[in-house]
């Protein structure tokens, strides 16, 4: 038998199961269409038009034009840019705050814990889609105060998880031997505690992405995500009124594109929720 | 003679997992006349609870299956009844007491609700008929104020109390057979000892049939009549109880007799399975020196330095309360403790849960802070010292935890887990050479260096307790705290861990407080004893002193509960 | 119990002054001067003057602070700038048509949710488990928009089997407007809903009591839906309850696709036309409602599990 960690069991355990290497390769393939648009490689010139106006889907135009005779897979993959991008940056936002929160407050417990439960109680108090609308509404429309919006509702669950587990990993008793050999407040939390509630921040993160292009797409749907540039929400939006005519395809192409990444995140978190949380070790 | 009435032959159960098959339990054959109790003892992972689950037909399905075997109840192969059959049997004719009376009960239903639960379902009886039933058979498990009890939830009990509602549910239909998978395993000796005779007085009561699961042999010594010997799946020798006690032949059977600490006389270090026989169960011949009894009192003393002194020690907790949380009173978990112990000397705490012998053995060690009082180590006031001098003393005074899963930090490789105290004090010059100190101490716990980039999980519960002593003795230091530090183990392990831990003090000159709740355990390897009740130490005397003339009626309840085990003069008769 | 309830209640004190301050901040602090946005590009400086001392807006911020305080109490909360009319009244105007809409349709899906992952629970690693499973990740993987638009499209417009858009008062007229949405509303919760439900019930199911439960000879349906979903009520009441304020709010979207006028409705058209103070009711109101709901959960708790003190 070879030395196992916990973090090689695990990763063995998700890339032995079908449907999570499946879908981490999907993952990974929209993380590099993404970049590749960002670095104008790909769909840069999605503006430009291409063909007649709302073209069906062909050889040459696998999902069609729209009604200004633009590629409708190249406007795809500049939505998935977004989509990924926003996904990204509340992942940015929130990780930092909510672990370190989450950290603090279950650690040091007192005051301290009741001054972080009550910033995140009152978060939590706001309902996600009034603070979201709110937000973007007062930063002015746009994709910044998207990020923002969902970087700001997004911490607190990731903050509750962590806190509760610090909680609990705080009486182990590996953390009372750190102390026990001299160890202070900094090696019990960061070198002991917190690699050991890191598999949350997994799981969370992986979750957190979906949710967070669900959002974009709705938030640009209702006018107040990006501007000037196609999103599958403002696809969809579009797609409204041209399905009575029979235009299918944009509508198509926008659902297909998020059911498959959302779907992808969804059962990577679940692998990973089944591969890294020790609990159902066993099971 | 009349057909016994449980026979179990030739019974194969195996188990699917990631990589494989797994043979948990190995062709066993034995027999439960009526009437009877059988013990079955072994090991954790002996298959000796998957046998009791297999005959209640409670495996895990799918992952669980039975590709061969019989076993016959009444006449009846339980293996081939269907899932509706069983449960006519089950609760009703069958009955089980599990190990963890904290999380067998339902926490959201009353008790006596739970113990009427069953009677409703095997028997046509009214609601207040079956809740009656319930407060008069917790009448009889002993539960006091039975029609007060009967409508209090599980949380409102203690562990004893709710081990005594299981054992109510299960005698509730008047089983013809009671399985107790560990019922004691997880409960102090004292408490261990009313539980044992409950469950005898029942058994003579109705006249059942018993199965005792344990991996204690002292502990069925009292009532069972006949013992089942199991070891890695097999059957390796089955018995009536005398016989296995007096001429056990087995070397397993052995080695479990004789590794469990006697009151008194003891072998300067306790025999061990592996004394009896090696890796591949082929008997061995035990040296006569080995079993010369050891009487520690005998010894000269060593030195004669007081290292540990401490004067009218109050630890508190808050107890919150009132609108605001605010504190409204403390509650003195260590109350007013004074002793001195001497340099290389083993100090015995000993007390059920809650007298607070771990609180003091933490405020030693200023874990946990002391409220007033006072705590001299080599002389110097430590009561109050801070941040740096903490540190520094912290190198002389360690611990070794209870819990061998959770006192290893998961993702940290065992050469880590061992170089972390060096890092923290500077010890060493270099990565190597710490590393190197880790290994010597690594293998001098009878650990092979080769392991030391593995990661605790993929320990047994007794290496990683040795793991433990090892990170404990990493900075050398002069005095431990053995906190319930066997507790968690199974017998035959803990005589293990028991010698390793005197082989180390000899070495180190280690000054120990070892605290267990389990005096014949604190008797063997500690010089004085002290008796924990409520706070306080109510008795304090050499270890020898201590069993031969108890002077509070506490302390003689403490000795009583002790499981019987074997006598001194089977001790020779092993041989 | 009395006691636990006050000491509860107190605890709202921080966090609504926490909500409203955070309102406060994004409102009257981040939003800039909304007279310009109020009064067009050719308004006088005189003219943003007057307005801003209408609006409150020349009050001391401490005030203005207090003003949105007071709001989460006395549920004043001005005129719209849009309609003029009078916030409150709107709000008591929309609650109907989106109660209409989302009540008996929450209800229906928590209860459907409910029985479809017992089932799913009962099988578990069968057939119909992995089945229940595999719709619910795909269907929540399905964009919202996306099921709007084709059952929208399809059922109404297609097939015209009912209402495409529109409301109308008063039982049983509104029922062809709100029967569509109210199904797909069903439809959408189904699947989040059941993930959670079967997660917190399998949870349970391998707990050492229900191995008690089984060894009494009960028969797995009782055991499901006797011991372990008594326990797997406690989280279950929470996810549910706290969903509320969202139907308040009116299923957003279901609103605006199907023109019904209710309070989503409201904060969309609000949103269209930065009529900032009815989005900073809304917020308000559905924030107090969240506070006041998680307040019942806690009370619900001490019936649910025994071991909640009620210190």
């Amino acid at each position: 038998m070879k030395e196992n960690s916990l973090w090689k069991d695990a990763f063995r355990r998700l890339v032995t199961d079908k449907f999570a290497l499946g879908s981490l390769l999907i993952v990974l393939t929209y993380a590099i269409v993404a970049l590749l648009a960002a670095s104008g490689l790909i769909a840069a010139d999605w503006a430009k038009e291409v063909g007649g106006s709302n073209l069906p889907p062909s050889t040459e135009h696998w999902f069609g034009t729209d009604i200004f005779g633009r590629d409708v897979l190249a406007k795809l993959i500049r939505g998935t840019q977004i989509a990924m991008s926003v996904g990204l940056v509340t992942s940015l936002i929130a990780i930092p705050i909510g672990v370190i929160l989450g950290a603090l407050a279950g650690y040091f417990g007192g005051w301290v814990d009741d001054v972080i439960t009550w910033l995140y109680t009152t978060f939590s108090s706001i309902p996600n889609i009034m603070l979201l609308i709110s937000i973007t509404m007062i930063l002015g429309k746009g994709i910044f105060a998207v990020y923002i919006a969902l970087g700001a509702t997004s911490w607190v669950t990731l903050c509750r998880l962590i806190r509760g587990e610090v909680m609990k990993h705080k009486e182990r008793e590996y953390v009372q031997a750190a102390e026990a050999i001299g160890g202070g407040h900094f090696r019990k939390l960061f070198i002991h505690i917190l690699p050991n509630v890191t598999h949350i921040v997994i799981i969370n993160t992986s979750l957190q992405f979906q949710f967070a292009i669900k959002s974009e797409v709705i938030l640009s749907y209702l006018g107040l995500g990006v501007q000037g540039e196609p999103s599958w929400g403002t696809m969809i939006d579009d797609a409204k009124l041209e399905l009575s005519r029979g235009v299918w395809w944009q509508l198509a192409g926008a659902t297909l594109a998020m059911f498959v990444v959302v779907l992808a995140f969804n059962l990577l978190g679940d692998a990973l929720r089944d591969s890294l949380d020790p609990k159902l070790k066993g099971k | 003679m009349t057909s016994p009435l449980l026979s179990v032959k030739n019974l194969v159960v195996e188990f699917q997992t990631g990589e494989g098959i797994t043979r948990a339990v190995n062709n066993i054959s034995f027999d439960i006349p009526a009437g009877k109790t059988i013990g079955i003892v072994g090991e954790s992972g002996s298959g000796k609870s998957v046998t009791s689950l297999a005959v209640m037909g409670l495996l895990q399905r799918p992952a669980a299956r039975i590709p061969q075997g019989e076993v016959f109840f009444n006449g009846q192969d339980l293996l081939k009844f269907d899932e509706s059959q069983m449960r006519e049997i089950r609760g009703n004719q069958i009955s089980m007491i599990f190990q963890e009376p904290m999380t067998s009960l339902n926490p959201v239903f009353k008790v006596a609700d739970q113990i009427a639960e069953t009677i409703r379902i095997h028997k046509s009886v009214s609601k207040k008929e079956a809740w009656d039933r319930a407060v008069d058979l917790m009448n009889q498990v002993g539960i006091p104020n039975p029609a007060q009890s009967a409508h209090k939830y599980p949380h409102e009990m203690s562990g004893g109390q709710k081990q005594r509602v299981m054992i109510a549910m299960a005698i509730a239909c008047e089983p013809k057979l009671l399985i107790a998978d560990e019922p004691t395993t997880a409960l102090d000796v004292t408490i261990q000892k009313q539980v044992l005779d409950l469950l005898h007085k029942l058994q003579q009561q109705y006249q059942m049939s018993m199965m005792f699961i344990t991996h204690d042999l002292g502990v069925i010594g009292d009532i069972a009549d006949d013992v089942v010997v199991m070891y890695r799946s097999n059957v390796v020798e089955k018995n009536n109880a005398d016989e296995i006690f007096t001429t056990a032949k087995h070397p397993y059977t052995k080695g479990l007799l004789a590794c469990r600490p006697k009151l008194g006389a003891n072998p300067r270090r306790l025999l061990t399975v592996s004394d009896f026989m090696d890796e591949n169960g082929v008997e061995k011949h035990i040296s006569a020196e080995r079993v010369v009894v050891f009487d520690k009192e005998q010894e000269k003393e060593k030195s004669s330095d007081i290292l540990l002194e401490v004067k009218n020690l109050v630890t508190h907790f808050p107890i919150k309360g009132g609108l605001f949380g605010r504190t409204v009173d403390h509650f003195r978990a260590v109350n007013d403790v004074s002793f001195t112990l001497k340099k290389g000397k083993t100090l015995g705490l000993v007390g059920e849960s809650g007298c607070g012998k771990t609180t003091l053995g933490r405020s030693i060690l200023r874990l946990v802070e002391p409220g007033s009082g006072s705590i001299s180590y080599g002389g110097k006031d430590i009561t109050h010292i801070y941040a740096e001098e903490l540190r520094l003393l912290r190198r002389k005074m360690q611990i070794i935890f209870q819990d061998p899963y959770s006192s290893l930090n998961p993702r940290m490789t065992i050469s880590e887990i061992l170089t972390e105290p060096l890092n923290i004090h500077g010890v060493g010059n270099s990565r190597a050479e710490r590393l190197s100190m880790a290994k010597e101490l690594f293998e001098k716990v009878g650990l092979k260096a080769s392991q030391l980039n593995r990661y605790p999980h993929e320990f047994s519960g007794g290496q990683r307790q040795r793991i433990s002593i090892a990170r404990a003795l990493m900075l050398r230091p002069e005095f431990v705290v053995c906190d319930e530090s066997v507790s968690a183990l199974d017998v035959s392990i803990q005589a293990q861990v028991l010698n390793l831990l005197l082989d180390l003090q000899e070495e180190f000159h280690l000054t120990y407080i070892f605290i267990s709740h389990d005096l014949s355990v604190v008797n063997f390897i500690a010089d004085e004893v002290g008796v924990m009740n409520g706070g306080k130490i109510i008795e304090m005397d050499k270890a020898n002193n201590i069993y031969k003339n108890p002077k509070e009626a506490y302390t003689r309840a403490l000795l009583s509960a002790i499981p019987k085990g074997i006598t001194k003069a089977n001790l020779s008769a092993l041989l | 119990m009395i006691k636990y309830v006050i000491r509860r209640l107190l605890y709202l004190i921080p966090v609504l002054l926490g909500v409203s301050f955070i309102i406060f901040v994004l409102f009257n602090l981040v939003s800039g001067d909304p007279t310009a946005v109020l009064l067009g590009k050719n308004a006088t400086a005189r003219q943003m003057a007057e307005l801003r001392e209408q609006l409150g807006l020349n009050k001391p911020l401490l005030e203005q602070y207090f003003d949105v305080v007071r709001s989460a109490f006395t549920f004043n909360f001005g005129t719209s700038w849009a309609t003029k009319q009078d916030i409150s009244q709107m709000i008591v105007q929309g609650a109907y048509p989106s109660l209409c809409l989302t009540l008996p349709a929450f209800v229906f899906a928590t209860i459907l949710s409910l029985v479809i992952s017992l089932v799913a629970a009962f099988y578990r690693g069968k057939g119909i488990d992995l089945f229940v499973r595999i719709m619910c990740i795909a269907g929540v993987s399905v964009s919202a928009l996306a099921y709007i638009l084709f059952f929208q499209y399809f059922f109404a417009y297609k097939l015209g089997w009912f209402e495409i858009s529109g409301f109308e008062y008063g039982f049983p007229d509104f029922v062809p407007y709100v029967a569509l949405p109210a199904i797909i509303f069903v439809l959408l919760s189904l699947g989040p809903d059941v993930r959670f439900f079967r997660t917190v019930i399998l949870d349970e199911i391998y707990q050492d009591y229900v191995r008690t439960a089984r060894a009494k000879g009960l028969t797995e349906i009782v055991v499901l839906l006797k011991h372990v979903l008594r326990n797997a009520l406690i989280p279950i009441i929470t996810y549910v309850v706290i969903q509320i304020p969202s139907l308040i709010l009116g299923a957003l979207l279901l609103e605006n696709f199907f023109s019904i006028p209710g309070l989503g409705g409201i904060t969309l058209n609000a949103l269209n036309s930065s009529d900032f103070p009815v989005i900073k009711a809304m917020a308000i109101l559905s924030s107090v409602l969240y506070i006041l709901l998680s307040l019942l959960t806690d009370v619900l708790y001490t019936f649910a599990d025994p071991r909640v003190k009620l210190k």
